[in-house]
């Protein structure tokens, strides 16, 4: 099944998502208009042979990561003088529209077609809270704990919705852009 | 005592199969619940080694994360560098040659025997078969002896660059690789003499842990653990990379999606990949091994692409997003082993503490790349 | 046993030539300790699989005296082999703590000697040596096979230097692996 086939179908039973702007390339990216579409359209999405949640993920648009959330040492190796080795660090780019969404997106492939489709759904920033899509497949349990360890995306209805790879020391999102980190016990 | 219908009091006891353990493939840890010998829950924990690549990509050079790459699935790392040039020269719109092409496939293929001559090996060991791990290791270190000939390294090669492959490779070593390949043939036959067939073996695992495909797919499972169920998805013939459509090969599907058949998957793809290097070499293309459009510091324009290879793990992709800078803006893995893993929570439960090994080894998890 | 090796010292002090017996019982001591050095399987990341392949066919770790045990009430050293993470440090500390003396470290790859590629990551100890005292350090990543076994060579030389004397702790396990004058 080609993209526009794709797009058609979903064009037909839901008028109100349309293309994303930035289409990941060569696949079919659509953009979810409010986040009560999620559920209805992941619903009708796996009734139409796309059986199969790849991926669960989102991309905090706030800015350059803020070198706060790197342990950076300034001069690491005493035997070397100050300056010689650079390090990268992050940077503004000029002519990029950042703004402080976070974008989830949604991976939902189909065996039998053999077709991808990408679903995004933009949220501001602070309290990012949608619905969990554990109930409808069971692929998503994991991938919404990352998701919410990492960038602070609550899902409700997740049955156990806790940290899954940072340790409990943590504090904070570690992938969010302003994330800063705060010192631990093992740290020097 | 008094009453003869007294029903004998029981209690549950939990055990920490511990992030150290010889079996656990890596530092993993499952708190398992059991009652007698059934268990009765079982949590997963992950996260011990953690390391955040994903953060560290967003301050890394699109050539420094090619280095990143390789730690994921560490036992066979030539797809992971393969995965990620690929969704980065999506990025930037770099066409590779046909030579660089044809050396990635094989490259990657002599990976997958690699990695499944590793995972026959220790899938034995936790069983409890010492010999075969002795036997598969004697292979794959010759597997190893070819890598190190051509890119210097043993286990993280960083040889599939951005644009291309970072060296070429020589008659000598194709040579090399051609003899290889023949001595390697006779002893799949003797590795099925050592474990396949062996009663014990499959009175081990033909029963246990069966996924059905409805489930499989709705866990997300890939790789031998969806063919084992008997699902037809094989990357290479449903997305084909680096001109995958040009070489004959099957994909091997299992029938019951019992542990030994996601370990016959895996024996038999040892074969097809062997038909795979054997045909890529006879058709090798002459021209240059890497492209010319690649600069020393890319700089794609702003844009999101998505790659996704067959590790030997399973389905490994990843998700680039630029924002013109010279680090990728957000690097997202979907990583096959993290996503294979989640099953066991459900799983686990009803069956006995001697077969979660047996379950666990079938999934054949590298733990670099669950945690990222 | 070790009570009695403890108590030694000071038994043959009074004896005519007692410093001579003490040097000859350190030699065949050390002897013993050296030459069946068990392992603790701590294998983490990428090093573990160079780990296992120097106790494969080809390099054969068993030649030197050398026995994975998995236990670490029975293992003498501790081999670290790979990234450890601060959710793992903790664990790391137990078991080193588990195993009786005398026990030495080596740290296996550059993530263990002090962070390696993870260098700036928020969740990497940078470096073993942080928590437990480290005996040999080796190179490389990951370092090969042999280096490892290099490794334990020199562990066995310098277990070769240990004397009743000085008691049962190397330098490090007294001052700190830090400590570069130890």
């Amino acid at each position: 099944m080609t993209n526009d086939e794709i797009f058609a179908k979903i064009s037909a039973k839901f008028p109100k998502v349309e293309k994303a702007a930035v289409q990941v390339k060569d696949y079919l990216t659509v953009r979810l208009a409010a986040k009560a579409d999620l559920v209805p359209f992941a619903q009708w999405l796996k009734d139409n042979a796309f059986d199969m949640l790849e991926t669960v993920t989102a991309t905090d648009h706030l800015g350059p990561v803020d070198m706060k959330g790197y342990i950076r040492q300034q001069n690491f190796n005493p035997f070397l003088p100050d300056g010689a080795t650079p390090q990268i660090e992050a940077v503004a780019v000029a002519g990029y529209a950042y703004r402080p969404v976070m974008d989830l997106l949604y991976v939902f492939y189909s065996v039998k077609d053999r077709a991808r489709v990408f679903v995004r759904l933009e949220q501001p920033r602070e309290n990012v809270s949608v619905a969990s899509l554990t109930p409808l497949f069971k692929s998503a349990d994991w991938q919404e704990r990352e998701t919410f360890d990492l960038l602070g995306v609550r899902f409700e209805g997740h049955p156990n919705l806790i940290k899954i790879l940072t340790p409990d020391f943590t504090v904070g999102h570690p992938l969010r852009k302003d994330y800063a980190h705060i010192k631990d016990r093992f740290d020097e | 005592m008094s009453n003869a219908t007294q029903e004998l009091k029981t209690d549950q006891l939990f055990i920490n199969l511990g992030p150290q353990h010889p079996s656990t493939h890596g530092v993993l840890r499952i708190g398992l619940t059991i009652e007698g010998e059934v268990i009765v829950k079982a949590i997963p924990d992950i996260g011990y080694l953690h390391r955040g690549t994903e953060k560290l990509a967003e301050v890394r050079n699109y050539h420094h994360c090619v280095v990143l790459t390789d730690r994921w699935d560490y036992v066979s790392a030539m797809p992971n560098n393969l995965v990620f040039c690929l969704a980065a020269e999506k990025l930037m719109g770099v066409k590779t040659t046909p030579r660089a092409d044809a050396l990635r496939v094989i490259m990657c293929e002599m990976n997958r025997v690699a990695s499944h001559l590793l995972f026959f090996g220790t899938y034995g060991i936790d069983l409890g078969a010492y010999t075969p791990f002795l036997y598969a290791f004697r292979e794959r270190e010759m597997v190893l002896d070819l890598f190190e000939m051509i890119c210097g390294a043993r286990l993280t090669y960083n040889y599939i660059r951005l644009g291309g492959v970072m060296v070429d490779a020589g008659p000598d070593w194709l040579k090399r690789t051609t003899e290889f390949v023949e001595y390697f043939k006779p002893r799949l036959d003797e590795y099925d003499t050592l474990l396949t067939y062996n009663p014990i073996f499959m009175a081990r695992t033909k029963e246990v842990g069966i996924v059905t495909a409805a489930e499989a797919v709705d866990w997300a499972l890939s790789g031998p653990n969806l063919r084992g169920s008997g699902v037809d998805h094989d990357v290479r013939k449903s997305d084909p990379y680096s001109g995958y459509e040009n070489y004959d090969f099957d994909v091997p599907l299992g029938k019951t999606g019992s542990c030994w058949d996601r370990y016959f998957c895996r024996v038999q793809e040892m074969r097809q990949s062997i038909r795979i290097i054997e045909q890529a070499i006879a058709k090798l293309p002459e021209g240059p091994f890497m492209a010319s459009g690649v600069a020393k510091i890319p700089k794609p324009a702003p844009g999101e692409a998505y790659a996704h290879v067959e590790g030997s793990r399973g389905d490994l992709g990843i998700y680039l997003a630029s924002d013109g800078g010279i680090s990728p803006y957000r690097m997202h893995v979907h990583a096959p082993s993290f996503i294979n893993l989640a099953m066991l929570q459900e799983k686990l439960v009803g069956m006995k503490v001697s077969d979660v090994i047996a379950l666990l080894g079938s999934i054949d998890i590298v733990l670099g790349e669950v945690d990222r | 046993m070790a009570m009695i090796l403890e108590k030694l010292p000071g038994l043959t002090k009074g004896l005519p030539g007692g410093e001579l017996l003490l040097t000859t019982s350190d030699y065949f001591i050390d002897l013993g300790r050296k030459q069946s050095m068990w392992p603790m399987t701590f294998g983490l990341a990428c090093c573990a699989i160079e780990m296992m392949a120097s106790y494969a066919s080809r390099l054969d770790f068993d030649r030197m005296g050398v026995i994975p045990r998995a236990s670490p009430r029975q293992a003498d050293v501790m081999i670290v082999a790979g990234t450890v993470c601060k959710k793992m440090a903790e664990p790391i500390l137990e078991i080193y703590h588990q195993m009786p003396e005398p026990r030495f470290v080596i740290s296996m790859g550059s993530c263990a000697n002090c962070g390696g590629p993870y260098y700036d990551s928020y969740s990497v100890l940078k470096g073993v040596d942080r928590i437990v005292p480290v005996d040999i350090y080796i190179a490389g990543c990951p370092p090969r096979p042999e280096a490892l076994q290099y490794a334990v060579v020199k562990l066995q030389e310098k277990i070769a230097k240990m004397s009743l004397k000085k008691g049962l702790a190397t330098p490090q396990q007294e001052k700190g692996s830090r400590d570069i004058n130890a």
